[in-house]
């Protein structure tokens, strides 16, 4: 069996999401540009995945930036544009800050850099990408949901051997911190907004909260919990997202029990992904600093009532929908029962 | 002399890309850029990846030339907080390039700094698709020339991808939301 990289495992999960995502697209939704703009992220993110340096995800981040954009979208070209470009920026500057010779601090505000730039690539927080009420945010949702993920374990992956071991130590404070922010920021906005679709974008950023809390601690456990949780977004939320999208515009919610799986997996209970992420998450957390278990375990709590009300916004999926809905259910048990590739490809 | 040169001439083109609005200022910014840089890292970077960078601005310019707003356009009423832009951008890039950091390649780093700065700046202050597309252009072109500051030379992926994606830029075509 090849050696599986983190990269890797979140590219052959893109694959399988953009395989689902194409058939079990609602009729409101282009088969066509769905493949269009799933294929030119799928290129980007293999490229993101192999490339030895960090110059080149900035470049192909550019790249893969201009080409969404220049497909059709809910706002103007130029508002769509910015944030890949916002993030490059960042991430430029936050090499040129690295690589110079010069006092401490700069290296720190290369940290700083490689954090925003990160935080305005995916669209979490300080930098959250705009919310559309009517549930046309699938364009949005290919950042949080599909191309971050890659875009992040290549920056931060590299980002490791980049940065002196004081930058180091201050780049890892700041991704638990965004992360708590992300994760309890996203927990009460899809818990207190009205809208579904609102809600939806909100559950992508409480994921990424534990994902960037779980890369921060810099211990084998929370890089792991990271990976698990972001191949779970990508192979769990992302779809779903797809599948609630052709119900919301009938507002019909529904407590069947598939509801109620479907509301488990997304809580990360067991015996799905989201159960083993969590688990390692809060082990690693307590190892490091025992008051952000604490933490953690509260937003996770809190995540509890948001879960049921996403789960409940599927409605009655049927045909296609209902088929790829069990696959994810099954997909997701799958990796929580067996993670041991994805483990080991955290290790790697 | 020659990389001083550059930096000087990349910060100008990144200051028309800025202060203006029109195609043909756009053109001669990208143009500017291109050779700008080129020339900064020529002295260190072998000829083919330092010319593919002048070759990449060169062609965006050339694209942009035929499309976009007619004209110059340049300092359109109310372009105040843009020059004072150019200005601060070229103060902060020499304070940071030439003062805090230490060692050589004080002109790339200086040309590198204010191009990001004031591209990025451009892209986020605007919202006309042509101006946009322009300071990414600008920016590929900074990024790939950032990558020698790691080994010195520039890194032959990172010129001709730099090059070619600010060359496509200027070709592409966008769709704006349908409204009702």
């Amino acid at each position: 069996m090849p050696d599986l990289t983190p990269g890797g495992v979140l590219l052959a999960a893109a694959v399988a999401s953009l395989v689902l995502a194409v058939a079990i697209a609602p009729a409101s939704v282009a088969r066509r540009d769905l493949v269009w703009r799933g294929g030119v992220a799928l290129v980007a993110m293999a490229v993101m995945a192999v490339a030895d340096s960090l110059d080149i995800v900035i470049l192909v981040l550019l790249a893969v930036g201009v080409a969404q954009t220049a497909l059709s979208g809910p706002r103007d070209f130029a508002v769509r544009l910015r944030a890949p470009v916002v993030a490059a920026g960042l991430l430029a500057l936050a090499l040129v800050f690295g690589r110079v010779q010069g006092p401490e601090l700069l290296s720190r505000f290369s940290a700083v850099g490689l954090v925003g730039g990160l935080a305005a690539g995916v669209g979490v927080l300080p930098y959250i990408h705009a919310l559309d009420k009517d549930g046309a945010s699938e364009p949005d949702a290919i950042w949080i949901g599909f191309i971050g993920p890659v875009l992040a374990s290549a920056v931060l992956l590299r980002a490791r051997a980049f940065l002196p071991p004081d930058a180091g130590a201050d780049f890892g404070a700041m991704l638990i911190g965004l992360g708590v922010l992300n994760l309890l920021w996203g927990t009460l906005g899809a818990w207190w907004t009205a809208h579904d679709s609102v809600a939806w974008h909100y559950s992508f950023m409480a994921d990424w909260g534990l994902a960037l809390c779980g890369f921060g601690l810099f211990v084998a456990d929370g890089q792991t919990a990271a990976l698990l949780v972001l191949f779970a977004l990508v192979l769990g939320r992302f779809p779903l997202l797809l599948i609630a999208r052709a119900p919301l515009a009938e507002a019909g919610r529904v407590d069947r029990p598939l509801n109620l799986l479907v509301a488990a997996m997304l809580a990360g209970s067991a015996p799905f992904a989201g159960f083993a992420a969590r688990i390692l998450l809060l082990r690693g957390a307590a190892e490091t600093y025992l008051p952000l278990a604490v933490v953690l375990a509260v937003g996770l709590l809190l995540w509890l009532p948001p879960s049921l009300r996403l789960g409940r916004s599927l409605s009655r999926p049927r045909g296609r929908q209902a088929v790829a809905l069990a696959l994810l259910l099954a997909l997701n048990a799958a990796v929580g029962l067996y993670p041991l590739p994805i483990l080991s490809a955290a290790g790697s | 002399m020659l990389e001083a040169g550059g930096a000087v001439l990349a910060w100008l083109g990144a200051s028309l890309i800025v202060l203006a609005d029109g195609r043909r200022g756009l053109a001669l910014g990208l143009l500017g850029v291109g050779l700008g840089l080129a020339a900064v890292l020529w002295p260190t970077s072998p000829a083919l990846e330092a010319g593919a960078l002048a070759v990449g601005g060169a062609v965006a310019a050339a694209k942009r030339l035929r499309n976009g707003t007619p004209g110059w356009v340049l300092m359109p009423p109310g372009s105040t907080p843009r020059l004072v832009l150019c200005i601060a951008a070229a103060l902060l890039a020499l304070w940071l390039g030439a003062v805090v950091t230490s060692g050589s390649g004080a002109s790339l780093r200086i040309a590198v700094l204010a191009v990001i700065g004031m591209t990025g700046v451009r892209v986020i202050g605007d919202r006309q698709p042509d101006v946009v597309l322009s300071g990414v252009a600008g920016l590929a072109l900074a990024a790939a020339a950032a990558s020698s500051l790691a080994s010195g030379q520039v890194e032959p992926a990172m010129a001709f991808g730099g090059a070619l994606l600010a060359a496509t830029t200027s070709f592409v075509r966008w769709r704006e939301p349908q409204r009702a």
